[in-house]
């Protein structure tokens, strides 16, 4: 299989990842944080180790501020209802999954927050949040990088404008974190939310929220290992935002993805990929009826294609009988299909990770050419 | 040398506080906490030994939770 949706998830563990997730089988059934025998103390040690790790790689002021979650929406859920409250204002942009729409739209319907949409592709992004901005912006909060097109959103510009006005600023890194440089000092994010199974490449049901900001602990209550005689929800970071045992195999998947990141070099893994996402680019652009969205040189290595007069579906079905994994469709991004046009016929999705190989790629151009000379001669 | 414990309650701030201990030279390690269940449930503490005015300044200085400091001894 050519497997082109690790947007999605990535597709091929590292080796490497595969071993500590066994390793933490076979040595650390434990619930950590619970308990003072020794295989307890190890598993919470390599835990803590991994917050290390984790807040050293994006800038993060502290480790306790790395929270272990079961992924991106959960880390974003955790946000939107840990910080807001009845009479704030919300923006978020206009290319949002629905991990981030979903949850603005029901703080709309049923918590009193007002929610406003800002242009994601602004050319002066300092006006456009100007003009959106309220008195009572309480957070900002966008994807980084869309799972769409790849467009890469000024998160710089965006964290700026949100401190001149007082305002929290909230990163949806998805499709960026391990893929494209991220420091939420330098850049001033409050809270970043990763899928660490994309490109940190751990194991499903692995996430973080990294919290700089003020967070209430809204959306989960319950067993957190401290404070056990109050009956409160305690607000400590990171264990009042982690109740419930943690998912240590999940944990320490991601510590071996994010070593394997580290070593190969997330500059020289974006390069690989985006070098792929060119060569799909430019080999789907020449043919005809094909029209491409996204593969910018200086996005995440994320790029669409419709075909003329074919539903997306049918060309990832085509594709899948090839052997080509694809994703068609909406890809849970509704607002971002509204934006590109395309919210009636979805698209097919490509997304390279860092073991595609340019002869796979190759083999998805020849394959669509194929395609596309028997649609002509048709 | 007198030694202490600095209950932390959370896991967490107890390793961390230990780390911060053991790179500035003190004997430090990290323990469930056998005291104050009553005031606080169940959780972790540090055992640090030397002066408990200059451990606690360290570990406050690091954000290094403290819920309660028991001399030992």
């Amino acid at each position: 299989m050519i497997y082109l949706d690790n947007a999605a998830t990535s597709g091929v563990k590292p080796l490497a990842v595969r071993q500590a997730v066994q390793r933490a089988l076979e040595n650390y059934s434990v619930n950590p944080g619970r308990s003072g025998y020794h295989s307890a103390i190890k598993a919470s040690e390599a835990i803590y180790a991994t917050r290390v790790a984790v807040a050293e790689f994006f800038g993060a002021a502290r480790p306790e501020h790395v929270i272990f979650t079961a992924g991106c929406t959960q880390s974003v859920n955790m946000v939107l209802k840990g910080v807001l409250q009845p009479g704030d204002h919300l923006l978020i942009s206009d290319m949002e999954h629905n991990a981030v729409a979903r949850p603005a739209f029901w703080l709309r319907d049923y918590a009193g927050v007002s929610v406003d949409l800002f242009d994601a592709a602004a050319n002066d992004m300092e006006a456009e949040l100007a003009r959106k901005i309220k008195p009572n912006t309480k957070l900002i909060f966008c994807l980084h990088a869309s799972n769409v097109t790849g467009l890469v959103l000024p998160i710089e510009t965006i964290a700026r404008v949100a401190h001149r006005y007082g305002i929290l600023f909230g990163v949806d890194a998805a499709q960026s974190a391990g893929v494209l440089p991220i420091s939420m000092k330098k850049t001033g994010i409050d809270y970043l939310c990763v899928a660490a199974h994309k490109g940190l490449l751990a194991p499903m049901g692995t996430g973080l929220l990294i919290a700089e900001g003020p967070i209430k602990p809204s959306l989960l209550q319950g067993g957190t290992g401290t404070l056990s005689v109050e009956l409160a929800q305690p607000n400590t970071l990171p264990e009042g935002l982690e109740s419930g045992t943690v998912n240590l195999p999940g944990i320490m998947g991601l510590s071996a993805g994010l070593r394997f990141v580290k070593q190969k070099g997330s500059d020289t893994l974006l390069l690989h990929e985006r070098a792929l996402c060119q060569r799909l680019k430019n080999g789907l652009q020449s043919l005809p009826g094909v029209r491409v969205y996204g593969g910018l040189l200086d996005g995440a290595p994320v790029l669409s294609f419709t075909e003329e007069n074919c539903p997306s579906e049918e060309t990832a079905a085509f594709l899948a009988k090839k052997g080509i994994a694809v994703r068609a469709g909406l890809h849970c991004a509704p607002l971002a299909h509204r934006k590109i046009g395309t919210a009636d016929t979805g698209t097919v999705r490509l997304s390279p990770g860092c073991f595609t190989t340019l002869p796979q790629i190759n083999t998805v151009v020849s394959v669509m050419q194929a395609r596309r000379t028997t649609h002509r001669s048709k | 040398m007198k030694q202490t414990v600095f209950a932390t309650g959370t896991i967490t701030h107890a390793i961390k506080g230990r780390d911060i201990l053991r790179r500035h030279g003190f004997k430090a390690n990290m323990e469930r906490m056998k005291y104050g269940m009553k005031d606080y449930g169940c959780g972790y503490g540090i055992v640090a030994t030397g002066n408990p005015a200059v451990i606690e300044r360290l570990l406050r200085e690091q954000d290094v939770k403290i819920l309660k400091i028991i001399p030992l001894g």
